[in-house]
């Protein structure tokens, strides 16, 4: 693992937010802007208009908590469907690969939004599961799918060499794959989980649906008994964008770490 | 002369033009949401059916409106009522002090009450208060759910549609569902999936009066339907309706 890889294929996938990258200078002003100005907007509204806000702040702390649990559960858990798809995607083995294929396909096709529906009714018919595990399960279980493939590609993008010198220094696939190559493709592989992330923290607002009490549907029941929509709206819509700014800060550090390792 | 002539017929277009736009029944937009049976639901034609329409459409016919329905989500029919995408809502709104703080409503036009659901599985239940430690279920922003979240020790779960509280509790992912007498009736005694699942305990815990809302200072509005409601009321149509629809 002496060779350092300078040439990994740039992997195109994710509709997360916007990761600030240290050398875009634009970029980083507007997420300072962004983080700091919502920061002190919140701030502002909580101490300064109490008799509207004060009330929502105090509403939404056990929601964004949910929120925070189905999108770290749910990301966790897609990352280990996504890997054992992604590596059935490379399989040479025809059931495993098709199997996983298939897998991909179907997710793909399919809204997140019909696969909460279907996944929390449909488990609800055959097994008790609590409702937050079951959102968790169905988030992951779509996520999975797009992970699968940034899996695939980044293991797809180590250049073939490495395996081959792997095999030839007497490994076997098995531990080439597990000591050599994914190391390798976790780096790779990290960007877009990053943004991945991103997009599920914004995705689990679907979760509301479910009547899974997060962030969203905290907000949703504040407002339809003050009919404070606007009010509401407002600090919902500033905690996520607090929220996905944080994360996107935390997974850029992160990154610029592990390229400082190289 | 001509041009006199012309003049004159113009002036008769216009005048019976007027007159026609003032003859012609006024028209109401009016939201619903068609997730409440039987008060107000979807049929199989895909219509809104159910008591609150059939009992809208006669107010209207007595005071000489016409109506048209909009099916609209329950979370959220107020804001669209602020916002003016239409005139009315009749959607079973119990009427509430903290309601008639930002909206205005007719008289009441029929008083139920919230009750309780619990699976047939459930022998000793027969309050709120009894599911203490345990998930509770109501639509989000109805009576029931402000009714749920006043027991201390019960967890309140809100669902966007009734329908999917009950499915929940099918599932076995909530003790109880809190809802107007009338919807529970309809879910617990008659759909035939839940039938031999669930049961209704005790009687009403609530007195509520259901209004019709409109925008707050739209007195006229409100005159007219309420003409309209004693007109049906004097005709005892509204207990037709009702027999129709609540068994």
């Amino acid at each position: 693992m002496s060779e350092n890889p300078t040439t990994h294929t740039p992997i195109a996938v994710g509709d997360g937010a916007a990761i600030p990258h240290k050398s875009d200078a634009g970029l980083f002003t507007a997420w300072r802007i962004a983080f700091f100005g919502s920061i002190l907007l919140c701030l502002f509204l909580a101490f300064g208009r109490p008799d509207q806000y004060l009330a929502i702040f105090k509403f939404i702390p056990d929601g964004i908590l949910v929120t925070f649990k189905v999108t770290v559960g749910g990301i966790l858990l897609a990352i280990v469907f996504g890997l054992i798809a992604g590596l059935g995607r490379i399989s040479s083995n025809r059931l495993i690969n098709g199997a996983a294929s298939l897998y991909v396909e179907i997710i793909r096709g399919v809204p997140l939004l019909v696969q909460l529906f279907y996944i929390y009714y449909a488990l609800g018919r055959f097994v008790k599961i609590p409702d937050i595990v079951s959102a968790i399960i169905a988030m992951a279980f779509c996520y999975g799918a797009y992970m699968a493939e940034i899996f695939r590609a980044g293991i797809q993008s180590i250049p073939k060499g490495q395996m081959e010198a792997a095999l030839s220094l007497g490994m076997s696939r098995r531990q080439a794959m597990r000591q050599v190559i994914l190391p390798q493709a976790f780096k790779v592989v990290l960007p877009p989980i990053g943004n991945e992330f991103i997009a599920l923290l914004k995705d689990s607002s679907l979760v509301s649906i479910l009547a899974v009490a997060d962030l969203l549907r905290r907000g949703r029941e504040y407002a339809s008994e003050s009919f404070n929509y606007f009010e509401t709206y407002t600090v919902i819509a500033l905690v996520y964008l607090i929220m996905t700014l944080f994360f996107s800060k935390l997974i850029s550090m992160m990154e610029e770490r592990l390229n400082e390792g190289r | 002369m001509n041009v006199l002539r012309t003049l004159i017929v113009a002036a008769a277009m216009l005048a019976a033009m007027s007159l026609t736009a003032l003859a012609a029944p006024k028209s109401i937009k009016v939201a619903t949401d068609a997730t409440w049976p039987p008060m107000e639901m979807v049929d199989a034609n895909k219509q809104i059916v159910g008591y609150d329409i059939d009992f809208l459409n006669a107010v209207a016919k007595e005071a000489g409106v016409s109506v048209e329905f909009k099916n609209t989500a329950w979370d959220g029919i107020f804001a669209g009522l602020d916002s003016g995408q239409y005139d009315a809502i009749i959607s079973s709104v119990t009427i509430t002090d903290e309601r008639k703080a930002k909206y205005d409503f007719t008289d009441a036009y029929t008083s139920i009450g919230q009750i309780l659901v619990v699976p047939k599985t459930d022998k000793s239940s027969k309050t709120i208060a009894d599911l203490k430690g345990k998930k509770v279920g109501s639509q989000i922003g109805t009576t029931g759910a402000m009714e749920v979240k006043k027991v201390a020790g019960v967890e309140s779960k809100t669902y966007d549609e009734i329908g999917l509280a009950f499915e929940d509790m099918a599932a076995g992912r909530i003790s109880g569902v809190v809802c107007d007498e009338p919807v529970a009736a309809h879910f617990a005694l008659q759909k035939k999936e839940y039938k031999e699942k669930f049961k209704i305990v005790g009687k009403a815990f609530t007195k509520e009066g259901y209004g019709i809302v409109v925008k707050k200072g739209n007195k006229e509005l409100v005159a007219l339907l309420n003409k309209g409601i004693k007109a049906v009321k004097a005709k005892n149509l509204d207990t037709k309706i009702h027999t129709k629809w609540v068994k």
